[in-house]
């Protein structure tokens, strides 16, 4: 974290682009709202049950859970990939499931995923990977230039913009797929599992990137298992199991859980 | 939102961006294409060039048809004892019709005799005894296609000796152009279902090799015209192309065969002036081709990617 300074600084001029007044959503007190979800996946019997959930704008939040307790599934009824069976799920204020074709589409503009499994396409450098999710967009090539260097060195990757996925360690690509959840400027950041694989060094690395950019005002939900993690974040934690939805705070989180 | 949010300066650039953006992924889809792009051009092309052949030679064979006289015309030579008259008011009846006029036979005798260059009329009619010839009556037929079934009944008016119709060769070629548009058009539409074919394929081969892009495209919030636009254009560039390509074959041919036939005798020159085409069919033939395989090209591009972009 040499860089803070600068780090800041980008940041802010990227966050302070994504203030505009002619935002579509009005300024909204929960970024993210859970009320009565129910989930059903009717191949594998595994049901999400009545989930309440309330995240504050500028909120740090941890979900945690055993593997296959439906972290990522409840990361894909926010961004849209899986629809609600019972329930409503509102990013800020707007109905995700009532979402079809381009409307989606800008929803998912505004809040950026890291996937548990990276998703960065093998065969492109990662800088191509990165200013893809704005060319995507229909963002001029040089908007998009301007903004791919600082996002990359932001997570320390400002020297390894040519290189190809593979080339990368696994902390690496962990953090060129937070350059591109991050790359758009979103105002909700869902991240899933972002140091599942990395060990503790890299782990904290990404911790840090994470809280640097929630303490710029950007709302971020993490799913994890790592319960040291959870020690350091200092956050409100959410727990998953048998399908039910638990809200603790950080202190209630013990070490001896499974 | 996004739009809003980047610094414009103007919508020319705003739209710039998209052509740029859309140019760039079409021609990376046709770099992925590799080889199937080939197939799919060469099948493109050799449908319009067959294409653009029939229709081309049914324009050559209606401007023989044109150049040789397109009103067919029958004359019936009268038995001796028949009156002109009276036949001729039988014959304008016939539906087929369009006019009937009688040549008396000394009128007929002096016009042979002008064309054979005779200038002593009398002279030669003298020596023959008499006038050798009946009195004629030239009939004009409506249309080329009635032509045969008027001659055979016209025959069997009284007083008619014998038909005769110097355009039967236009006759059989009129035939044969009828025939052959008929082959051709079904040639035509068996080789536009396999250019389809051959182009859906390739796109769907293209879109299953990117279909990891296309998700992440999909999941950072890239709209489905964004994501399947650059496969649409593709299909476009087949169509274009092959209509290029066998647009440049066609003139190729023609020009060849033009040149083989200014080298033969007189008749076949004429054949040669036959093939031309008029301006007006020179400038429509590619555009026929170029509208026809940019619809050959983006139905197919549209099969392969519906059953993707609907979901
Ligand atoms: N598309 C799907 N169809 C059927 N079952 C699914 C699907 N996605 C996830 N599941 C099931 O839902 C459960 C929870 O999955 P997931 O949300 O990935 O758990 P976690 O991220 O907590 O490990 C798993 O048992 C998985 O098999
Ligand atoms: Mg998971």
């Amino acid at each position: 974290m040499t860089q803070a300074p600068l780090r800041q600084s980008v940041i802010e001029t990227i966050l302070q682009e994504s203030q505009t007044p002619t935002s579509p959503t009005k300024e909204h007190a929960y970024s993210v709202q859970l009320r009565g979800v129910n989930k059903v996946f009717l191949q594998t019997q595994f049901r999400l049950q009545n989930i309440h959930l309330n995240v504050r704008q500028g909120e740090f939040l941890f979900i945690t859970g055993p593997s296959g307790s439906g972290k990522s599934t409840l990361l894909k009824l926010i961004y849209g990939e899986e629809r609600a069976d019972q329930g409503e799920v509102r990013v800020e204020g707007q109905n995700v499931g009532g979402l079809r074709g381009n409307r989606l589409s800008m929803l998912r503009r505004r809040l950026g995923v890291v996937f548990q499994d990276y998703k960065l396409i093998s065969r492109w450098t990662v800088a191509e990977n990165v200013s893809f999710v704005l060319r995507s967009q229909g963002i001029p090539r040089d908007e998009v230039e301007r903004r791919l260097q600082p996002t990359l060195r932001l997570v320390g990757l400002g020297n390894k913009a040519n290189c190809l996925p593979c080339q990368l360690s696994g902390g690496e690509q962990q953090r060129a797929s937070i350059a591109r959840a991050i790359v758009g400027s979103p105002r909700l950041l869902l991240a899933d599992e972002p140091t599942g694989n990395l060990d503790h060094d890299n782990a904290m690395q990404v911790l840090g990137i994470l809280k640097k950019l929630n303490e710029l005002g950007i709302t971020v939900m993490i799913t994890t298992h790592d319960l040291y993690l959870i020690e350091r974040g200092q956050a409100r934690v959410a727990h998953l199991n048998q399908g039910r939805l638990e809200v603790l705070s950080s202190e209630q989180v013990t070490p001896c859980e499974p | 939102m996004r739009t809003v949010r980047m610094p414009l300066r103007g919508s020319a650039k705003l739209a710039w961006t998209q052509v740029e953006y859309l140019g760039q992924e079409t021609l990376r889809g046709l770099q992925r294409g590799g080889w199937m792009n080939w197939a799919a051009i060469s099948t493109v092309t050799v449908l319009l060039f067959l294409f653009g052949i029939s229709l081309q030679t049914s324009w050559q064979v209606s401007g023989l048809l044109q150049q040789m006289g397109s009103n067919v015309q029958i004359s019936l030579y009268l038995i001796p004892e028949a009156d002109g008259e009276v036949v001729q008011g039988t014959v304008g009846q016939f539906p087929g019709v369009a006019n009937v006029e009688i040549v008396p036979k000394e009128q007929a005798w002096q016009g042979l005799l002008a064309d054979l260059g005779a200038a002593d009329i009398e002279g030669v009619t003298e020596g023959l005894g008499e006038n050798p010839l009946v009195d004629e009556l030239v009939v004009r037929a409506r249309s080329v296609g009635a032509v045969p079934q008027l001659v055979s009944s016209l025959a069997r008016v009284p007083g008619v000796d014998s038909v005769s119709y110097l355009d039967e060769a236009l006759q059989h070629l009129a035939d044969l152009n009828q025939g052959l548009s008929r082959v051709s058009w079904a040639v035509v539409s068996l080789l536009t279902l396999t250019a389809i074919a051959v182009i859906t394929t390739t796109i769907r081969l293209i879109v299953i090799a990117r279909h990891q892009e296309i998700e992440v495209m999909q999941l950072v919030g890239a709209t489905h015209t964004w994501i399947y636009l650059p496969f649409l254009l593709q299909g476009l560039a087949f169509g274009l192309g092959g209509a290029a390509l066998a647009w440049v074959f066609l003139v190729a041919t023609r020009q060849f065969a033009q040149h083989l036939l200014t080298r033969q005798p007189n008749f076949l020159q004429t054949l040669a002036h036959g093939l031309q085409l008029q301006p007006g069919q020179a400038l429509l033939l590619p555009i026929i081709l170029l509208t026809f395989g940019s619809l050959v090209g983006l139905s197919g591009s549209l099969l392969a990617v519906r059953r993707f972009s609907l979901r």
